[in-house]
């Protein structure tokens, strides 16, 4: 049964499982659309390792169920079962038992009372027989057997149960009453006393065959024993078996089992003697025969209130009594005899006979007692149960045959039903935990399925992450490939322009194709850049600059693309920006140089004005210096910038963090309202037929704003009144406590100064003389030439007391009118200082004309307020000298040319000491007004804007060469005289530590030819060695091996003067790396107030990188390999400003 | 005098050939910029160098990379050092090969590091042999020009 069910749920399983596996398979199949097929693959692999490990896992848990379930079902059975089967089986047995019991206690009552009957008749019998001792006559006898027959009656009819009595005496003359029970009659049968005269023997063959015995019947009543019918004669074969002498032959009561013709049943007959009174010679013999049918009725009720059959057999088989009315004896025509068990008429019982014979045969247990349960006989199941009376003479077998069904049929039915009602609930059981797990099964794995997937795409999100990861990376570190052949390429190109031996022709492409590969780099840094900012790597540095110089020197950049285009570029910062502030100076200047950069490409015409201002509440109280549209600007805004304000103050107040606005306000075409903020998206231009026009690839203003809000500002394109564009933006950078009021403020209005600004761009004089005026300085204004000399006629002829002019002279359309002009102005030189505003291409012609008529004090456009300081300042202290001069009555002699020719020449690195100086002067020049050189001191900013027909070629191309540098590179504009001229680094003793011989032989080479003293040494070690002056003689030795090509005065004065004037160090060395070695000279150098340049030399080109060198303490940066010029201009940067 | 015309073709176009090819880029070029009168034997000089310590440097590759316990930072180290001087002649085909070698050394991943030290041996040979050549061919026709000389 359980197998079976078992292999139902096998079934049902497998069923479940494929219609499982289908549907996940259609799942798949959704999942195929709309996934790569790579992720499918991966997906799909995962997915089925998961379902067949659920798959797995539901079956274990089912067949578990399975098991238990089962288990406990049989378990519940078999206890259930056992124990009332065990309770009824004794109770059964206990029943079986006492059934029998009883038919044979009864079949023992009948013995005994056929025993005592048989005695007592014996015993009445002799009493009789005594008491007519002297039978002499017929009449006595005729007496005594009636005497007998009387008793005999007295006894025959208070014994119902009796079937006859018999009384047979010596001389063969029978008595019997019989009583035939089928009819109910009772009958007296007799012999006929005549022939029993003569025969005394008493032999029961003489009786049975002497055929002349004759024998009567009469018939009684049953009750009085009234004779009621006449006598008959009746043939001995009908008479009834008369009790003779051979059945008690030893005198001893017998027993026999036999059968008549008038019963269907056996008779039990028991016979014994009847002894004279001298008990030596049997006189008669008595015999009562019982029917045993009392028995079989007793069976009969037995049986029918309990079924099951019973019977009664002899020792030796054959039956005397069964519950069934099978007749007991075989109607043979013969006389009937008595059958045995096995052939009964009764099924049930031959069977059970026929079960007992086979199984027990002839040994039969001692005690003839057996128990059997469940013998099959026929299609049912029996009890078969035999009990043995031993009884003396006639041992007696009685066998129970009970239908199992009798009595365990209850139970039997009942087990079913609970088994069957069992095993149903515990299939649905099964079956409902199978759903169950099922069901369950289906959510976990649904969730299984989920986080699967879930997964999946977190790898898949994370790849995408890494390989976006990776492309920055890549690019970030392609920068150091992508950048050193663009600078080898430049390089090389500076190289080459540096040859003499070039053509016109040739030099004009050479620089032709050194600005496009500038170009270029600038296009690959900007990408990179991007890239950069992108990957989240840009590094802000933070170090303290100047904010003002660098954007001086942007200007300065610009300026000389802004005179070729015809562009005014200004720069208008607010007095009160912070001179020194935190931050990272390249960055800041990239924004501004990107933002200029696009003005310039989008502005035709007009003007480039880049403001500045510090954003704090007192400058909006003094914005005069700016212009009125930009006043109205700032009202506009002044809701949005309060809010700034607010939040700026607060900071502001805690960490010296500073708001700084700028503005590039251009007069370009200015940018669509709707594309106001896409502009600042990456590859995104405001209109796209501007691409064609200018170029470019819209990275520009995505970085800048990149770089903006990395510094923690914004920026937006605010609305502008007339054409154009206006770029706002702020940035939060901090200012070291002490530089914030370190603004380089200088009072002029004392100076009784007058500027006469003679500027062609309107909006630079514009500006400018607000400034002037702002700080109390006269100004005025002249737009051209004629309004030149007109004022300038003014001026001197009124003879007013003091004036200062400056001047725009914008030469006319003639060739050589600048001459005139000059000459003109020459006439005021004696009475007005002029400064000669000079373009980058001014020509050499005009320079040395103004020069040999001593006009030496020229400045480069544009004209921006640092410079202005300066001029004024110079101017001061120049009219302080002459005043002194004047004093000491020394005439204005060429010493003092050269020596202003010289503090023009150089930066605005003096500003601070000559405006210390200028304060001075001032102090005295207003003390002495009536001076004729005071009153008249004039200021003439000269600009000698040329057209395009004004200038030849040559000269332009000359004073291109000459400073075409500078516009590349500020910082070298110092440097780039001495290039031409003799070697650039002449006299400079560098230390080189590298430990790579080839990348040492190579720098070597390269600074020697630059005219370098170069001590090459091979690790950190040695280079701190060396700096210290420890290094061993072997070491100079081998140092001179290397550098063979010194002359021999140069090892002598590395042993004399160990000092260097800079150190280029590898940043990878063994023994002790760059960084280390720098630290050590730093941590060498704490105190001693001395500070050696250190360049790092390294193969990394990243930030970080930079950024380490530069935390270390070096102080430059070259790349390797290593390329010529940039390494000329670095290193030239950093003996200069130590110089 | 042909054959002198001719030896400086074929030079020019070995050179030329070595460019293109990837063999050398223009930091070489550098380096013949920097040989002048002083220097005459600069290249030659220079490049020996970086043969010399070439070597020793894959040398020493082969055995640490041959060893049981690789020390990876050595290894990237000295994978640096030959980058570095590869780059400073000009050898760019060794100096390409040299990155990947130095991101393996950066994995840890043993079988791209001797995967690359076979690349960069492989690059250095030819290299060094192209290299070679191109000095032998530079000798000749320096001997070519004294003949000459010795001719007029």
């Amino acid at each position: 049964m359980a197998t079976k069910c078992m292999h139902v749920f096998d079934r049902l399983m497998f069923s479940v499982t494929c219609w499982k596996k289908s549907s996940t398979q259609t799942g798949r199949r959704k999942f195929h659309r709309d996934v790569e097929k790579e992720e499918f693959q991966y997906a799909s692999t995962q997915c089925l390792s998961s379902y067949y490990s659920v798959f797995v896992v539901r079956l274990a848990i089912m067949v578990m169920l399975a098991i238990l379930i089962g288990l406990l079902t049989i378990l519940t059975w078999h206890f259930t079962k056992i124990y009332t089967t065990k309770s009824l089986n004794s109770l059964a047995y206990d029943l079986r038992y006492e059934l029998l019991q009883r038919p044979i206690l009864r079949m023992w009552n009948i013995l005994n009372s056929t025993a005592e009957i048989t005695t007592a008749q014996v015993k009445l019998s002799e009493y009789v027989i005594r008491s007519h001792n002297k039978l002499a006559t017929q009449e006595d006898h005729v007496e005594m057997y009636e005497a007998m027959r009387a008793v005999t009656w007295a006894l025959f009819s208070s014994r119902k149960a009796l079937n006859s009595i018999t009384v047979k005496y010596g001389n063969g003359f029978v008595q019997a009453f019989h009583r035939d029970l089928k009819d109910n009659n009772t009958f007296y049968i007799y012999t006929d006393l005549a022939y029993n005269e003569t025969s005394e023997a008493l032999n029961d063959k003489e009786i049975h065959n002497n055929k002349t015995v004759i024998w009567y019947r009469e018939q009684l009543d049953p009750v009085s024993g009234e004779k009621i019918g006449k006598a008959m004669k009746i043939a001995p074969e009908d008479s009834i078996s008369i009790a003779g002498m051979s059945q008690v032959p030893d005198g001893v009561a017998s027993w026999h089992v036999s059968v008549s013709k008038f019963t269907d049943s056996p008779l039990l007959s028991a016979a014994l003697p009847v002894w004279d009174s001298s008990n030596k010679s049997i006189v008669a013999v008595v015999g009562v025969t019982t029917a045993l049918y009392s028995v079989e009725q007793l069976m009969k009720e037995l049986v029918d209130k309990h079924s099951g059959h019973m019977y009664l057999t002899s020792q030796k088989g054959y039956l005397l009594a069964t519950s069934t009315n099978d007749p007991l004896l075989t109607n043979s025509t013969k006389k009937p005899k008595l059958k045995m068990a096995v052939d009964c008429d009764n099924e049930v019982i031959r069977e059970g006979a026929m079960w007992l014979q086979k199984t027990y045969g002839n040994n039969f247990p001692p005690s003839h007692e057996v128990h059997v349960e469940n013998a099959r006989l026929g299609h049912q199941q029996y009890y078969i149960d035999s009990f043995f009376l031993n009884l003396k003479k006639l041992p007696l077998v009685g066998v129970i045959i009970l239908p199992r069904k009798h009595i365990m049929g209850q139970a039997d039915q009942r087990a079913f039903k609970t088994l069957v009602i069992l095993i149903s609930a515990s299939l649905c059981i099964i079956v409902i935990g199978c759903v169950c797990i099922l069901i369950l099964t289906n959510g976990v794995s649904k969730e299984m399925n989920l986080r699967a997937e879930l997964i999946s795409h977190l790898e898949a999100r994370r790849k995408a992450e890494a390989s976006s990861n990776y492309k920055s990376q890549f690019l970030a570190n392609m920068s150091h490939e992508l950048r050193t052949p663009m600078a080898a390429v430049i390089g090389l190109l500076d190289i080459l322009l540096s040859d003499d031996c070039l053509t016109n022709e040739q030099y004009a492409t050479v620089t032709q194709i050194r600005k496009c590969s500038t170009t270029l780099l600038r296009l690959l840094n900007n990408i990179l850049d991007l890239s950069k900012v992108e990957s989240g790597k840009l590094v802000l540095e933070d170090a303290e600059f100047d904010l003002g110089k660098e954007l001086e020197g942007l200007v300065d950049m610009f300026s000389v693309q802004c005179i070729n285009h015809n562009v005014e570029i200004i720069l208008d910062l607010s007095d009160d920006m912070p001179k020194i502030v935190r931050g990272d100076s390249d960055r800041v200047v990239q924004i501004f140089a990107n933002l200029i950069n696009n003005s310039i490409k989008f502005t035709l015409s007009g003007h480039i004005i880049l403001r500045g201002w510090c954003e704090n509440p007192n400058s909006y109280g003094d914005n005069e210096s700016f212009t009125m549209e930009q006043k109205k600007l700032v009202c506009s805004q002044k809701t949005i910038t309060k809010q700034h304000e607010n939040t700026a103050k607060k900071t502001s107040n805690n960490d010296k963090k500073m708001i700084l606005w700028f503005e590039v306000d251009d007069t370009g075409c200015g940018i669509d309202p709707s594309k106001w903020d896409s502009v600042f998206e990456s590859f995104e231009q405001a209109d796209l037929s501007t691409t064609r026009l200018h170029g470019g690839t819209g990275l520009g203003l995505c970085i800048v704003r990149s770089l903006v809000n990395k510094m923690g500002g914004e920026i937006k394109i605010v609305k502008k009144e007339g054409p154009g564009t206006l770029m706002r933006l702020y940035l939060r950078l901090t200012a070291p406590v002490d530089a914030t009021e370190q603004h380089c403020q200088v009072d002029f209005a004392n100076n009784n100064l007058v500027v006469l600004l003679a500027l062609h761009g309107n909006m630079s004089r514009l500006i400018t003389s607000k400034w002037l005026n702002k700080n109390g300085v006269v100004t005025m204004e002249a737009s051209e030439w004629n309004g030149l000399t007109q004022v300038l006629k003014e001026l001197f002829h009124a003879k007013t007391p003091t004036h200062n002019n400056d001047f725009d002279a914008h030469y006319s359309a003639h060739r050589d009118i600048w001459k005139e002009q000059i000459n003109f102005l020459h006439k005021y030189y004696a009475r007005a200082k002029f400064i000669w505003l000079q373009n980058h291409d001014s020509s050499n012609n005009v320079k040395t004309e103004l020069r040999k008529k001593g006009h030496i004090l020229t400045v480069n456009k544009p004209l921006y307020k640092a410079k202005m300081i300066h001029i004024l300042e110079d101017v001061i202290k120049e009219r302080n000298i002459e005043v002194q001069k004047k004093n000491t009555i020394t005439p204005r002699t060429t010493v003092k040319e050269s020596d202003l020719h010289e503090s023009f020449e150089i930066d605005y690195n003096h500003c601070d000491v000559a405006s210390s100086d200028g304060s001075d002067i001032s102090e005295i020049g207003s003390s002495n007004p009536s001076s004729l050189y005071l009153k008249s001191n004039c200021l003439l900013g000269l600009t000698n804007e040329y057209m395009e027909q004004n200038s030849s070629r040559k000269e332009a191309s000359v004073s291109k060469r000459e400073k075409g540098e500078d516009s590349e590179c500020s910082r070298v504009n110092g440097s780039t005289k001495a290039v031409n001229g003799k070697k650039s680094l002449e006299g400079l003793r560098i230390l080189l530590a590298e430990d790579t011989v080839v990348i040492q032989r190579v720098a070597t080479i390269m600074l020697e030819k630059m005219g370098a003293v170069v001590v090459a040494v091979g690790d950190g070690q040695q280079a701190v060695d060396a700096l210290n002056g420890t290094l061993g003689v072997e070491d100079c030795r081998k140092e001179s091996l290397l550098k063979e090509r010194n002359k021999e005065t140069s090892q002598t004065e590395i042993l004399s003067f160990p000092a260097y004037d800079l150190i280029l160090m590898d940043c990878q060395m063994p023994k002790m790396d760059g960084y280390e070695a720098t630290k050590e000279i730093r941590k060498s150098e704490v105190g001693s107030g001395f500070h050696i340049p250190i360049v790092a030399l390294t193969a990394h080109a990243m930030s970080c990188d930079e950024a380490k060198c530069l935390e270390v303490g070096m102080d430059a940066y070259l790349t390797k390999p290593i390329d010529f010029k940039l390494m000329e201009s670095t290193i030239l940067s950093l003996t200069k400003e130590k110089a | 005098m042909d054959g002198k015309v001719q030896l400086q073709k074929q030079l020019f176009d070995y050179t030329a050939s070595l460019f293109q090819e990837g063999f050398l880029d223009n930091q070489f070029n550098q380096l013949e910029q920097l040989q002048d009168e002083s220097n005459p034997d600069f290249v030659v000089e220079v490049v020996t160098l970086f043969f010399d310590d070439a070597e020793r440097i894959l040398n020493e590759l082969t055995t640490s990379l041959g060893q049981e316990k690789i020390d990876f930072k050595r290894l990237d180290a000295h994978v640096h050092q030959l980058k570095g001087s590869s780059s400073s002649i000009g050898a760019q085909r060794v100096h390409e090969a040299c990155i990947p070698f130095r991101n393996f050394c950066t994995e840890q991943n043993v079988e791209g590091c001797l995967k690359s030290l076979q690349q960069v041996k492989h690059e250095y040979s030819l290299v060094k042999s192209k290299l070679e050549t191109l000095f032998k061919m530079e000798e000749e026709l320096l001997a070519s020009s004294l003949a000459d000389l010795k001719v007029v």
